[in-house]
């Protein structure tokens, strides 16, 4: 049965969300102190005691782009790779060769990438 | 309906008395992962004091301290929650509450023994790293909604680090798919009755390790959260219970990931003698769970820059031996 479980785990995931939440809404309407005259530095952005200065979104960390570009990529390719494995026994070994085919074609662009990736010069 | 309407009382006892309901409240469910995650920050504690020749908490009840953990609990659960006025509220609320029901969420897919499963999923093993691939998303969103530098420096760091880690992670566990030929968690288990896939599948054990490791944020690959770097990171303005929701998370996960490992490569909930499954299943996860924190004791933390090209260099390529491998054993020795 491929649905089996899944009320399972709506149910469960159902119970963990509104106990959670539940507790989060107790905690913050009776149980935690409020403070009734809070000073402007309790609730400015914290930076290691200075006055919060400037954006709090700061500059993107850059370097690394094309990592984040290949991983677009190739985390749905991952996916087709599990589609296999799971019936790999019944497709055996002819049923490898449109797999290797798939993966050659996709692996040589990742090499290339990496090897540009990898470069410092290019950051 | 002919029926006449039930009676809400008799209806309330029914349902909680039910197993799963007892099953989900309970054991695996929410009962015991707040005591074990809690219990578990209590272990990290004792072992890394240990390693590094301290003693660690030691007042808190006869026990070696063994409930510090729980008046920490306590104490958080009473502390102010100022937000910082510049942050979006909602999403900053949110998300490491969704964070903790996604990390709670990965316990209902576990097989701890046949009668303590709440689901068993036909595609169990997708399902619970697809709730894992989520988790930096809510990082991100945390260190985003906060508007403050630490965090948001943190939740890109988190972006980043999954780049390296989540292909190695999901490739590592495909040896394990090729050898059962089922995505479904119990049937995994069931299979190894002959053998255990740490045996077959070593190399992709020790993947699926240092990537899961990465995936908990832990030393040493907690660059999202580094105290001496980013204090902290996308936690940085977080305090009081949204402080122990973010950490709890990660213990969570640490008792999630343990729990997988141990059903993926160690055989789960079988073992020999007339002990009860479930004393297997804890025992080994809880043996993981030891070996991960005194990684944590041992190692230093890796550079974000080494922890990218690693993931894109050795642990990819390593994941697609591991594959190979695999391949010539399914094919080579179908009996396996």
């Amino acid at each position: 049965m491929v649905a089996e479980g899944i009320p399972e785990i709506v149910y469960y995931l159902g119970f963990v969300t509104v106990s959670t939440i539940g507790l989060v809404v107790v905690l913050l309407l009776l149980i935690s102190p409020k403070d009734p005259r809070p000073t402007p530095e309790k609730h400015a952005a914290f930076e290691s005691g200075q006055i919060a200065a400037g954006r709090g979104r700061t500059r993107f960390i850059v370097q690394y782009y094309p990592y984040l570009l290949m991983f677009v990529v190739y985390d749905v390719v991952a996916m087709f790779l599990f589609a296999w494995a799971v019936n790999l026994r019944a497709l055996g070994a002819p049923g490898t060769i449109p797999i290797l085919v798939f993966m050659a074609v996709l692996l040589t662009p990742l090499a290339y990438a990496l090897r540009l990736a990898n470069k410092p010069e290019n950051w | 309906m002919a029926e006449p309407f039930p009676d809400p009382i008799q209806m309330t006892l029914a349902i909680m008395t039910s197993p799963l309901f007892l099953k989900i409240a309970i054991f695996p469910g929410l009962t015991s992962i707040a005591i074990i995650a809690a219990l578990l920050t209590w272990l990290d504690r004792k072992i890394t004091a240990r390693v590094q020749l301290r003693i660690g908490p030691q007042y808190v009840s006869p026990l070696g301290g063994i409930l510090q953990s729980f008046a920490d609990l306590i104490k958080l659960a009473f502390k102010e929650l100022p937000l910082p006025e510049k942050a979006d509220k909602f999403f900053f609320v949110m998300a490491p509450v969704f964070g903790m029901v996604l990390a709670g969420g990965l316990m209902g897919l576990i097989p701890f023994s046949h009668e303590t499963l709440i689901s068993n999923l036909e595609i169990g093993l997708p399902v619970f790293l697809a709730f894992v691939t989520l988790s930096p998303t809510l990082v991100l969103l945390a260190g985003w909604s906060a508007n403050s530098k630490y965090p948001f420096i943190g939740g890109l760091r988190s972006l980043f680090q999954q780049t390296a880690y989540e292909i190695p992670l999901w490739l590592s566990a495909i040896g394990v798919v090729m050898l059962a030929g089922t995505f479904n968690l119990e049937k995994i288990v069931l299979a190894q009755s002959k053998g255990w896939f740490i045996v077959p599948q070593a190399l992709g054990a020790l993947l699926f390790l240092i990537t899961s490791v990465a995936e908990q944020e832990r030393i040493p690959f907690d660059l999202p959260e580094a105290e001496p770097e980013v204090i902290m990171g996308w936690q940085a303005e977080y305090t009081g219970f949204f402080f122990l929701a973010a950490q709890g998370a990660g213990f969570i996960k640490l008792y999630a990931f343990s729990a997988l490992f141990a059903t993926l490569y160690l055989g789960g909930y079988l073992g020999p003698g007339p002990l009860p499954p479930l004393f297997w299943s804890l025992l080994k996860t809880i043996g993981i769970v030891v070996a991960v924190i005194l990684l944590r004791g041992t190692f230093g933390r890796v550079r974000i820059d080494q922890l990218l090209r690693a993931g894109w260099t050795i642990l990819l390529g390593l994941a697609l031996v591991n594959i190979v491998i695999t391949y010539f054993i399914v094919v080579g020795f179908p009996t396996i």
